[in-house]
């Protein structure tokens, strides 16, 4: 499907404007989780969200190939291990404060759709920038 | 998916697997810890640190440092790189035979830490250790 230039552009923008519709939905789910409930522990797990996509934020701008080759530099593993670390901790935190009795069934679905939307915005984003370059391998 | 693309694929996606696997581990002993009706003593800490401590030792080793390819008659020094993989495993293998001892006592005695607690120890540990042989397999692989 051949798109004129302005029209890619248009797609473009759209597509990059529901981004980020989605990821401040993700926000939008955690406070609600903590506010709707008047328990502010969840928030906790904000501090998962700040580690997670640390190897986009350091690695994505300079060279996005380092990422995905199988060489890989020491820092951008230890990134790769931050992120699956962060990703394990969102999970974990609110089924712990679950576990523990701290917070109820319906802030728990919160945080962990939360989650989700988060982890789709990333891999989004992620899929959008491998098409901006042309390459076919993700 | 077949098997050769996911081969592939491994070196990209195992320091993040490793990293779940690690945190996992420790999220486990954490909810154990936060649940438990009884304080947990430090003695139970320990098993984790250690198995976390291992890990970390033998990934300062990269795999060439010990293989037969770097062979040089004038070398001696791939005795001290063999000690220090020694040393960690023994770390490692203590501290999970640690944490499976703290699981049976706990297990055994009524006061004390549940057996949620001694079985969170023992897959903090085994978690732990697992996490660190797949971070070595990507780390080391050209």
């Amino acid at each position: 499907m051949a798109l004129s230039r302005s029209m890619r552009a248009c797609l473009h923008s759209g597509r990059l404007a529901l981004l980020a519709i989605l990821v401040s939905g993700g926000i939008v789910l955690q406070v609600l989780a903590c506010a709707l409930y008047n328990n502010w522990w969840p928030m906790l797990t904000v501090l998962m969200y700040l580690l997670l996509p640390m190897p986009l934020i350091f690695f994505l701008g300079s060279d996005t190939s380092s990422m995905m080759s199988t060489g890989g530099d020491g820092w951008v593993n230890f990134t790769k291990f931050l992120t699956g670390a962060s990703i394990v901790g969102s999970i974990a935190i609110p089924s712990i404060l679950k576990h523990a009795g701290i917070i109820g069934w319906g802030a728990l679905t919160m945080e962990l759709s939360s989650f989700v939307v988060f982890g789709v915005a990333i891999l989004w984003f992620l899929q959008m920038n491998g098409e901006d370059e042309y390459s076919g391998v993700f | 998916m077949d098997s050769n693309n996911l081969l592939a694929a491994w070196p990209i996606v195992a320091p993040g697997v490793a990293g779940a696997v690690f945190g996992a581990g420790w999220w486990f002993w954490i909810d154990a810890v936060v649940c438990s009706a009884a304080a947990v003593p430090f003695l139970h800490y320990l098993p984790g640190f250690f198995a976390s401590f291992a890990a970390l030792m033998f990934n300062c080793v990269s795999r060439e440092d010990i293989g037969d390819s770097y062979y040089s008659p004038y070398d001696d020094s791939e005795w001290r790189v063999k000690l220090w993989l020694f040393i960690s495993y023994v770390v490692s293998f203590v501290s999970l035979a640690g944490a499976v001892g703290f699981l049976v006592q706990d297990a055994l005695t009524d006061s004390g830490p549940s057996a949620w607690t001694g079985s969170a120890g023992v897959l903090q540990c085994v978690f732990v250790l697992v996490s660190g042989l797949i971070y070595w397999t990507c780390h080391s692989e050209d």
